[in-house]
């Protein structure tokens, strides 16, 4: 086992090699694969934003919400909307999109902080249930074109960047989004990963464990909650803008309007890890890559999931979410803290970092204001320790509620 | 007039299923604390073991039987095997695999049976073209009575398990504290897994209503029923099974009286969002719902 110091030559080195590794992934796809694994990672990406917003509510702040599906619907016929009947361009929308989503979230939120738990869940279990039907609904027709849907958003020109040469026809086009969908995924992670490291972050944690004693404790409770369900929500629409500019199409026969979209961003988010920052990545792209496989296995009914699901459970058409299913129940058991959590278990088997002791040597003579100091002082704690909401011990089964 | 009480009867006959389901959330909810998102889809499941009993000619009543035991099983099994290790880490946990389940068993049932033919399911109760009778003008149909008699009766029957046997006060000494209940010699775990055998039967039962009423048994059976369900169950209080029949009820009455007189703004596609709407707004007042017990919390 070796044992690194945080903040140290090595560890910076270590970090340099992690990002180097992504930066490589990242321009590997476009360039060398072919379209349909481009397709694949946009797709990954877009659900990663959105399992990366429903973590900030669900993972870090306990807030159960089943209703993410109506942010990303926002977001989606926000953009179809402006594009097709007001000739915006599609980048402006994701702006829109993020600030209706935003107020939307916040209203949500606003009543909902007298409601706890699973009385919570139902009313966002409400909203989810309740977009496709307004999309449906025959008054509304005028702006969302009913069951129809909106066609004819997606980029007509693309434009010309320096380091990507030019982009032409449909592969071009499906290059570009992949970038857009790049682009917006860093934006997304960056924003995530400085509401969670920062004393909002620590709030979020603070009031998901013990939300009376985060009260009592002075975590202004109302606003962090609802700035950050408000956030999320916006970041959730952007998946949305994302996806109606990638299928080109916004109706309400897409999956992941409905309440099934929640599902799904819920399940990547554990597959992946909740509460950590990686892992709606990493279970975006395991979730999309895998659901691909098994799409194939189960349509030529060959191989291991082939002959289980087709011969001996008589499935008829694609296994791919039941094997889900399976694989994510099991998951729970085996691996609680999702992929993630997995992977850092084992590595910390090998590599050890270790965290810059709690009371640091602090240069006194520049320090304005002892509360600020403590508040750096438990930022140095924070990147180390491993935080999940699956293993919060105040909770139990048997609690009477 | 007329409209009204034919709107009222068919919200009646609705909510009653709403309503039945609803029990079932509730008795789990009341004996372990979590929400049951797949108790829908475990009906389903059993409605379809039901469907499977029948053609192979077992009678209907015998099958709807093997059903509801296939279905106490399945309830006892899933608390026994999944909830109770997962119940020792969170809440959160267990409300990701009952999702997880609610998944699992609907892409299970939907690859079996999702292709034609449809596997048609007889009502419970007689249900030929004049088995009705009239009420103020209006037609009762025996199917939606038996319905809501049979959902007055699994009431009756829950509250006296609740109240008047051994097993009722067990379940109601876990409910209150469970920690306390098992040092006073309660076998708290065949209690618990008791209350989730209990419901998963209870929403066999409704499932195979549900399924008589339409027909035929498909895999989404009961998703929207879940979700009415689901509101009926918090708009009364998730821990009372009462608060639970009456909001099942309401809800259904509410959303067809609503579809019946505002049929250009509401109409059928509407009438959920209604319902929807109606209980944000009273969450709003009643935190706990509209008979439940505010929780109080302690550091």
């Amino acid at each position: 086992m070796i044992k690194i110091k945080e903040g140290s030559v090595v560890h910076w080195l270590i970090r340099l090699v992690w990002v180097a590794a992504v930066v490589a992934v990242v321009i590997y796809i476009p360039t060398k694969t072919t379209s349909g694994t481009v397709g694949d990672f946009t797709l990954a990406f877009e659900y990663a934003i959105a399992a990366m917003s429903l973590n900030l509510v669900l993972g870090y702040a306990g807030i159960i919400s089943i209703g993410h599906s109506a942010f990303f619907g926002i977001g989606m016929y926000t953009t179809a909307v402006l594009v097709s009947r007001y000739d915006w361009s599609q980048g402006w929308t994701f702006y829109v999109a993020a600030a209706i989503a935003f107020v939307v979230g916040f209203l949500v939120a606003l009543p909902a902080l007298r409601l706890k738990g699973i009385y919570l869940a139902v009313v966002t279990l409400a909203l989810g249930v309740l977009f496709p039907t307004l999309i449906r609904w025959d008054k509304l027709e005028w702006l969302s074109e009913g069951p129809a849907g909106i066609d004819g958003i997606t980029y007509d020109d693309i434009p010309k960047w320096p380091l990507i040469g030019e982009l032409r026809g449909r592969e071009g086009r499906a290059t570009f989004i992949y970038w857009v969908a790049v682009l917006l995924l860093v934006i997304s992670y960056l924003v995530a990963r400085g509401l969670v490291k920062s004393r909002v972050g620590r709030s979020l944690i603070a009031i998901r464990d013990n939300e009376t004693a985060a009260a009592v404790m002075g975590v202004p409770r109302a606003r962090t909650k609802t700035v950050v369900f408000g956030l999320s929500a916006a970041m959730c629409a952007i998946a949305g803008s994302l996806s109606a500019t990638r299928l080109n199409l916004a109706s309400p026969d897409i999956r992941n309007i409905t309440l099934i979209g929640s599902i799904t961003f819920l399940l990547i988010m554990v597959l992946g890890g909740a509460a950590t920052l990686w892992g709606p990545i990493v279970g975006a792209l395991a979730y999309v890559l895998l659901d691909a496989r098994l799409r194939d296995a189960g349509e030529t009914g060959e191989g291991i999931v082939g002959t289980v699901f087709n011969d001996w459970l008589n499935i008829e058409g694609s296994p791919a979410t039941l094997v889900l299913a399976v694989i994510l129940l099991a998951m729970m058991f085996v691996a609680p803290f999702g992929i993630v959590g997995l992977l850092r278990r084992i590595a910390r088997r090998i590599v050890v970092i270790e965290p810059r002791p709690a009371g640091h040597p602090i240069d006194e003579s520049n320090l304005p204001a002892t509360t600020e100091a403590v508040a750096e002082v438990d930022e140095g704690l924070a990147p180390g320790a491993e935080v999940n909401v699956f293993a919060d011990p105040t909770t139990t089964s048997g609690e009477p509620t | 007039m007329d409209r009204f009480f034919e709107a009222l009867f068919l919200g009646l006959s609705a909510g009653a299923t709403y309503s039945l389901v609803a029990l079932a959330l509730v008795v789990v909810y009341r004996g372990t604390g979590h929400l049951n998102f797949a108790q829908g889809e475990m009906g389903t499941l059993s409605a379809f073991m039901v469907w499977w009993f029948n053609d192979k000619g077992v009678p209907l009543l015998l099958a709807v039987l093997f059903g509801m035991a296939f279905g106490f099983l399945l309830g006892a099994a899933t608390e026994v095997a999944i909830v109770r290790p997962l119940a020792r880490r969170s809440l959160l946990a267990v409300f990701v695999a009952t999702i997880t389940l609610f998944l699992g068993i609907n892409a299970y049932t939907s690859g079996v049976w999702g292709a034609p033919p449809d596997e048609l399911m007889d009502s419970l109760f007689p249900n030929d073209p004049d088995d009705f009778v009239r009420v103020f003008g209006t037609i009762w149909r025996y199917k939606d009575i038996g319905t809501m008699a049979v959902t007055l009766i699994i009431t009756g029957l829950l509250f006296l398990l609740f109240q008047k046997t051994r097993f009722g006060l067990a379940m109601r000494g876990v409910a209150s504290n469970t920690d306390s209940a098992r040092l006073v010699g309660i076998p708290t775990g065949r209690i618990l897994a008791g209350s989730w055998a209990i419901a998963a039967a209870l929403g066999a039962l409704a499932a195979v209503l549900v399924a008589g009423n339409q027909g035929q048994v498909t895999p989404t059976l009961m998703v929207t029923v879940l979700t009415y369900a689901t509101a009926a169950a918090v708009l009364g209080g998730l821990d009372s099974p009462g608060g639970a029949v009456i909001a099942g009820l309401l809800i259904g009455v509410g959303e067809a009286e609503a579809a019946e007189f505002a049929p250009g703004w509401i109409g059928q596609d509407m009438k959920l969002g209604v319902a929807l709407v109606a209980i944000f707004v009273v969450l709003l007042f009643r935190p706990s719902g509209l008979f439940g017990t505010a929780k109080v919390e302690r550091v």
